[in-house]
């Protein structure tokens, strides 16, 4: 497949038309996008839709069946200068069984020129990562402990984080989120985080890009992408009549009852309408946002 | 003040990956020698139960042909070469190296730990002369395999050994991590048929080259693993441009 060249940003990543498939299964289909350096991405959709394999496209880790990615205007695939300013540890990362935890993160200043001690130590200590316990032998938040805390500590211009709060739990969570802010602040990066746990999340984000059948979706700054869908719920009748001919990402039935999640932001005129056909009517969530577009991204392969 | 960025810059720290864990990587080759140097000398001392101390020649000529040194380290470095393409090539990745770099800084390491296998079996050679063959007149190093006594010829057959037992290691590694098993073992199966046709080749047309060969002396087998590092060097830099995280 051939793209047209896009104009090169001069900092940042910049997607054009890329499509990968492995054999007949084709998991993007042309993506194209434009992210801006020093933002904090959320990069969201279903699972399968692609977000993992779009990081490591990015990231050299695998090859482009078409299409176009530069970094800092540069093609990344085998490019020594570009990729030493990427970090991107897998969620499923396998490391040498043989080295233990010191052992993995002691390369570190050598590969990242801003690699920060002080804070590998910091997240080590915060995470309670056992230095001297075998890579093999950690346990699965263990792992994404690391993984974060090789992520942050890099201070690379580019680090992608894949769905790091695995095996996390709630307070680690937010050791998790209070690092990657302030690591943000103090370094200001492109950081891409992938995450299934929206909401929780959501306020680190600066920019969402929406996967969805293997394309771009949604990409929005993450207060519009909160705007781009309401929830409307009531009999069947009145919640048609109020929807109109919007686009309906998912519905649910109970009986009579309706349960549509409507693309695009409710009016006042919708709102008025609500409160006289008594229908409940409320702003759907980012985290319910892309929920209704994973739903209905299933239901459209199910048809096919 | 940043450093000037040289094609070492980004090699570098692979190698530095490869050596993260020295124990692994540089000193268990050496312990493994150690290791079979003690059960050398524990076996000539069960043999001198029987015929009393120093071993008389007879036994000493049997113990002439104790391969310890060259069955003990491919194995081990074999996995080495594995796990480095295998698992560091992810690790190098994730840290933002390129395919080229990781294989480049791994080779090195692979010249590192052959160097200190090589370098380490001149050491224990030495030993083995210095105490008379352990006290005993028992044989790990001073042996037929090596070179008899030869310091070249025990330094180059280490050095060569562990070379391709660690390429041939990361090449089969590679082709496991860029095309998975069944990939591996067709691999495999090749290389095991094309080095029957090789040998083939070599018995039916032996008459003429033999004079050539022959006259290689100690130094044939030497050539032939050295050859067959290179090409397993080769190929693992192949494949490895072509796998995938």
């Amino acid at each position: 497949m051939t793209a047209t060249a896009v104009p090169p940003r001069e900092r940042g990543i910049t997607l054009h038309a890329v499509t990968k498939s492995f054999g007949g299964n084709h998991v993007l289909r042309g993506v194209t996008a434009d992210l801006p350096a020093d933002r904090i991405y959320g990069l969201l959709g279903a699972n399968g839709v692609g977000k993992t394999t779009l990081m490591a496209l990015i990231c050299g880790h695998t090859f482009r069946s078409g299409g176009q990615i530069l970094i800092d205007g540069e093609d990344p695939v085998e490019n020594a200068a570009v990729l030493r300013r990427t970090c991107f540890v897998h969620e499923d990362q396998r490391y040498n069984d043989n080295f233990t935890v010191a052992q993995v993160l002691a390369p570190g200043p050598a590969y990242f020129p801003n690699w920060s001690a002080e804070t590998a130590e910091r997240l080590a200590r915060r995470f309670r990562l056992p230095p001297k316990t075998a890579s093999k032998k950690l346990s699965r938040g263990q792992r994404s402990a690391l993984a974060i805390t090789i992520s942050l500590a890099s201070r690379a211009p580019y680090t992608f984080l894949d769905e790091p709060y695995l095996g996390l739990d709630a307070s680690a969570r937010s050791i998790l989120y209070d690092e990657v802010l302030t690591e943000y602040v103090a370094h200001p990066r492109t950081i891409v985080l992938s995450t299934h746990l929206i909401d929780e999340a959501a306020d680190l984000m600066e920019d969402v890009l929406i996967l969805e059948d293997g394309v771009v979706a949604v990409h929005a700054e993450v207060d519009l992408a909160r705007r781009e869908s309401f929830i409307v719920r009531g009999p069947q009748e009145q919640v048609r009549a109020l929807i109109g001919a919007r686009e309906v990402l998912t519905e649910r039935h109970l009986g009579n009852l309706l349960t549509a999640t409507v693309r695009g932001q409710a009016s006042d005129a919708d709102r008025a309408l609500a409160h006289q056909t008594r229908l409940a009517l409320e702003p759907a969530t980012l985290q319910e946002f892309v929920a209704a577009i994973g739903v209905r991204s299933h239901d459209r392969s199910d048809i096919a | 003040m940043d450093q000037p960025v040289t094609a070492l810059t980004y090699v570098r720290p692979n190698l530095r990956l490869y050596l993260a864990n020295r124990s692994w990587a540089l000193y268990t080759p050496i312990y493994i020698l150690i290791g079979m140097t003690i059960l050398s000398v524990l076996v000539g001392a069960l043999i001198g139960i029987v015929t009393g101390f120093p071993l008389p020649e007879g036994d000493t000529v049997a113990m002439r042909y104790n391969a310890g040194a060259v069955y003990s380290i491919p194995g081990f470095l074999f996995s080495v070469g594995v796990l480095a393409m295998n698992r560091n090539f992810s690790m190098a990745l994730a840290f933002g190296s390129t395919r080229r770099n990781f294989w480049f800084g791994s080779a090195l390491g692979f010249m590192l730990t052959s160097l200190l296998v090589g370098v380490g079996s001149l050491i224990f050679l030495g030993l083995e002369f210095a105490t008379n063959h352990w006290f005993i007149n028992a044989r790990a190093f001073d042996v037929d395999a090596l070179g008899n006594g030869d310091p070249w010829l025990t330094f180059a057959s280490m050095f060569v050994l562990s070379l391709v037992s660690l390429f041939a290691g990361a090449f089969f590694g590679t082709i496991f991590r860029a095309f998975g098993t069944v990939w591996t073992v067709v691999a495999a199966i090749v290389i095991s048929v094309l080095t029957i046709a090789l040998v083939a080749v070599l018995v039916w047309q032996w008459d003429a080259i033999s004079d050539r060969l022959v006259g290689l002396g100690d130094w044939l087998s030497i050539i032939i693993t050295l050859v067959l590092a290179i090409l397993a060097a080769a190929g693992s830099y192949g494949v490895n441009r072509l796998a995938t995280v």
